[in-house]
């Protein structure tokens, strides 16, 4: 092999090493987009899951305040029927004792 | 030389993907702490998200307990004050008719009475007048008013549901001891009085219970 075959034998071999090297950094950058595109469809997917739970907790949080405060109406509504019954009960009774107490002032 | 200059080949190109797997090794590392970062961060944010829905749950439960409560309660006052406001309209009733009942002198004579000791005049001008009453109906017994006291049959006083006006003879000092006075008096012991007759211990308070598990 003659000394200028040589040389251009290495010449070619380093434009091969180039292109090993080249096409290493260029799936470097790849590798490292996808990983950045990959982090942010994770962070997505954390946040959306945080939201739906935010969410859940904010509707189960209101359907139980509404059944507390149904059973509160029950209440209100047992003690209006109490009312009225003492009423038509005691009428008399508290009409004596106000005029009584209108005319012993 | 043919030998060395493959070995020199060899090397070259040995180097070139030593340098490249360094490359991909590095990049998958950043790769790698990138992904983890940022699920780091979001999870952070998630807890924050979840931390704050925490207590945005807790104030919409309890605004929503306390409003429906803060209505309950309203509508108790309202039936309960209706229930008084029935029984204050029963006993106007009463006492405007009170001229038709059998003991109506003696009331008369009280009325008139504490009018009297009320403005100490020893001749006193003493108006009165009843619904469902004129003025011959006051025939009140001799003695039970003193000596110096003028009567007058006064027609006006009946819309007060009835009652006695005493007033000195100049007309400077007057006290009222109308029925409608008197009610007006004895507002709050009246409210108690016919409160507690009807409702006993019967307090609006049931919503406490809910109140409490809110707080």
């Amino acid at each position: 092999m003659s000394g200028i075959d040589a040389v251009k034998k290495i010449v070619e071999t380093e434009a091969e090493a180039r292109r090993i090297v080249e096409e290493a950094r260029q799936r470097a950058q790849q590798i490292i987009a996808e990983a950045s595109k990959e982090a942010e469809r994770v962070r997505e997917e954390v946040l959306a899951d945080a939201r739906r739970r935010r969410e859940e907790m904010l509707t189960r949080a209101r359907e139980e305040a509404e059944k507390e405060a149904m059973e509160s109406e029950k209440e209100t509504e047992k003690l209006i029927q109490d009312y009225r019954r003492a009423f038509e009960e005691r009428k008399n009774d508290a009409v004596r004792k106000a005029v009584e107490l209108v005319l012993q002032e | 030389m043919s030998e060395s200059l493959d070995k020199l080949r060899n090397r070259i190109l040995s180097d070139a993907r030593l340098k490249a797997d360094e490359t991909i090794r590095e990049a998958n590392e950043k790769a790698e702490q990138s992904r983890k970062d940022a699920r780091e961060k979001a999870e952070r944010e998630a807890s924050e998200i979840l931390a704050r829905a925490e207590a945005e749950a807790e104030a919409a439960r309890r605004s929503i307990i306390s409003s429906r409560i803060r209505a309950n309660r309203l509508r108790l006052l309202e039936e309960r004050n209706k229930i008084v406001q029935s029984v204050l309209g029963d006993v106007e009733q009463r006492l405007s008719t009170i001229a038709t009942t059998g003991n109506f002198q003696d009331i008369v004579k009280r009325l008139a009475t504490e009018a009297i000791d009320a403005i100490g005049s020893d001749h006193p001008t003493v108006r009165i007048g009843f619904p469902k009453a004129s003025g011959d109906k006051f025939n009140l017994p001799a003695g039970a008013l003193p000596r110096g006291a003028t009567i007058v049959y006064d027609d006006k006083l009946a819309e007060e549901l009835g009652g006695v006006v005493a007033s000195d003879p100049e007309g400077k000092i007057a006290y009222r001891n109308t029925f409608r006075a008197r009610l007006d008096r004895l507002d709050r012991e009246l409210l108690t009085l016919i409160s507690s007759t009807i409702f006993g211990d019967q307090q609006p308070d049931q919503t406490q219970k809910v109140v409490a598990t809110a707080a």
